[in-house]
């Protein structure tokens, strides 16, 4: 029983992964970006969401959309005037264009709202299913988890813009010829980045503390997520998290929660070796 | 003679500081199928990826329709009138053969004639509406460029341009393929302006021809006046 509960466990938190993961999966996917900015970008949604609870009472689920927008409109400004001036250099240029980013975000963060973890305490008490306890505002962000990541996964199969992300991600000069505006199609790709990790920091407020501290921690789940499910694609994103979770839930079990994240970085790694495309193997899209 | 649909004057092009196309001046009649035969290198292809926008035109004026669109970006040529086939097919893996299609009418709001377009396509194509589901890039070679040349026609083009009509194409195909676009000519009127290595095949589609030579235009004609020149036999049709 204990297992099975652990098993639930790690299936909550792979879904918070998968959103996590998933928007810093499609920038890295269409843009060839290595996103240092999403972790941080993670912790701000967080902030404002706590702000907006604390100090005006909105509720998280409330709070969310305004965020994810907000988010949005950052995220496009600064690829449009910033990160497309170098979009065609090496990875490295625009890894180092993003860290820069991150440093001052990260760093206003702390100055601004210091590091002390906050949290959303929405006192929602725990389902019980069978005798396995889940606690409710967890059960409460995976399914908005869930729901955002799916909606993602319907825009980018069914929407005309989801049509242009694909094609400006396997070729962005043919995608030119067909009169998609590439340097937008980016502008919009990392801004929908943002805006699930806006989402996400609204979702991980409820549930975790929020904190600059975390910001390098989500950076590097979203990494592993990317390597495990395989990059790009929404259902990687969904299957390396799901993946991660359980893993990381039962490596708690066993060898303890500090070792929790060992254990996941030592999976990416074995992944890496064994299967570079990761779990669901698809060099595609989505 | 009518006003030509597209008119290239002096046009000097290339990447960097290499330069490949040395003032080139030359005029497509609308309605008409032209071609543009040359050796490899010559510089056929980025003289079309000079028109469409995708590699900047150092000086001259491209006119079409009337307007100079020399240096605008790909999706305003377009909007003009000018659809580029590229060389390759290079049809959207993970993409489905509708979903590639429907890429080409990415800019037309006309929802409706979209749809009459792609029942077109699927018309003069019945194997993509076959396989409308299927990845686009797993269809065979022929059937790929039928998919790009469809991509093509459901952007609503004036002037079709294609970029290596028959590359690893097996003649029968090649046959096929040309009789597509003397039917697209007949039944809708676009312009076609094909870009070949395979000078017999281009000059059995194509009424006029243009021979590009290391970057310059060298001859200009219909394309019977010059399966007649005789130095052109011996150069490209090897007889």
């Amino acid at each position: 029983m204990v297992y099975v509960q652990t098993l639930v466990n790690g299936i909550v938190l792979g879904a918070l992964y998968a959103c996590l993961a998933v928007g810093f999966s499609l920038v890295w996917g269409v843009l060839n970006v290595i996103n240092m900015l999403h972790g941080s970008v993670i912790i701000f949604g967080g902030y404002l969401t706590f702000f907006a609870w604390h100090s005006y009472g909105i509720h998280p689920l409330f709070a969310l959309p305004v965020v994810a927008a907000f988010m949005f409109l950052i995220g496009y400004v600064t690829q449009l005037l910033m990160i497309n001036r170098v979009i065609d250099q090496p990875v490295l240029t625009t890894l180092t264009l993003t860290f820069g980013l991150d440093l001052i975000l990260y760093n206003f963060m702390t100055v601004y709202y210091t590091a002390t973890p906050r949290r959303v305490t929405l006192d929602l008490g725990a389902l019980d299913l069978f005798g396995i306890a889940v606690p409710v505002d967890r059960v409460f962000g995976m399914v908005l988890a869930l729901a955002l990541t799916g909606l993602l996964y319907l825009v980018l199969r069914r929407s005309r813009i989801g049509r242009a992300i694909v094609a400006v991600r396997m070729d962005s000069a043919a995608a030119a010829l067909m009169g998609i505006k590439v340097d937008r199609i980016y502008a919009i790709t990392f801004g929908i980045g943002a805006l699930m990790a806006g989402a996400t920091g609204a979702i991980f407020a409820m549930v975790y503390p929020v904190t600059t501290n975390l910001s390098g921690t989500y950076l590097g789940k979203a990494f592993v997520v990317c390597v495990i499910g395989g990059l790009g694609s929404v259902p990687g994103a969904l299957a390396g998290g799901i993946v991660l979770g359980i893993v990381e839930s039962f490596a708690g079990q066993f060898f303890g929660p500090q070792h929790a994240l060992t254990v996941g970085f030592l999976l990416m790694l074995i992944l890496l070796v064994v299967k570079p495309t990761g779990l669901t193997g698809i060099k595609g899209y989505e | 003679m009518a006003e030509p649909l597209l008119s290239i004057e002096n046009l000097s092009a290339g990447y960097g500081d290499i330069r490949v196309l040395w003032d080139i001046s030359l005029a497509v009649q609308a309605g008409e199928i032209t071609c543009i035969v040359g050796s490899n290198g010559a510089g056929k292809s980025t003289l079309l990826r000079t028109i469409s926008g995708l590699v900047p035109a150092n000086s001259g004026r491209i006119m079409f329709d009337g307007a100079n669109i020399a240096n605008m970006p790909p999706d305003r040529i377009l909007a003009t009138g000018i659809v580029h086939v590229p060389e390759g097919r290079r049809l959207f893996r993970g993409l489905s053969v509708r979903d590639n299609l429907l890429l080409g009418a990415y800019l037309r709001k006309d929802d409706t004639a979209v749809k009459r377009d792609l029942d077109y396509v699927f018309t003069l194509f019945p194997i993509l509406q076959e396989r409308w589901k299927q990845d686009a890039t797993t269809l065979s070679g022929g059937e790929q460029q039928m998919c790009a040349i469809g991509r093509g026609i459901m952007s609503k083009p004036k002037l079709l341009m294609i970029d290596e009509l028959s590359l690893g194409l097996a003649p029968r195909l090649v046959e096929r393929l040309g009789e597509a676009l003397l039917e697209i000519n007949r039944t809708t009127g676009i312009t076609i302006l094909l870009v070949e290595q395979d000078v017999i095949t281009a000059f059995e589609i194509a009424r006029h021809g243009l021979i590009i030579e290391t970057g310059r235009v060298s001859k200009t004609g219909t394309t019977e006046a010059l399966s007649g020149d005789p130095a052109i036999r011996q150069a490209y049709l090897g007889v």
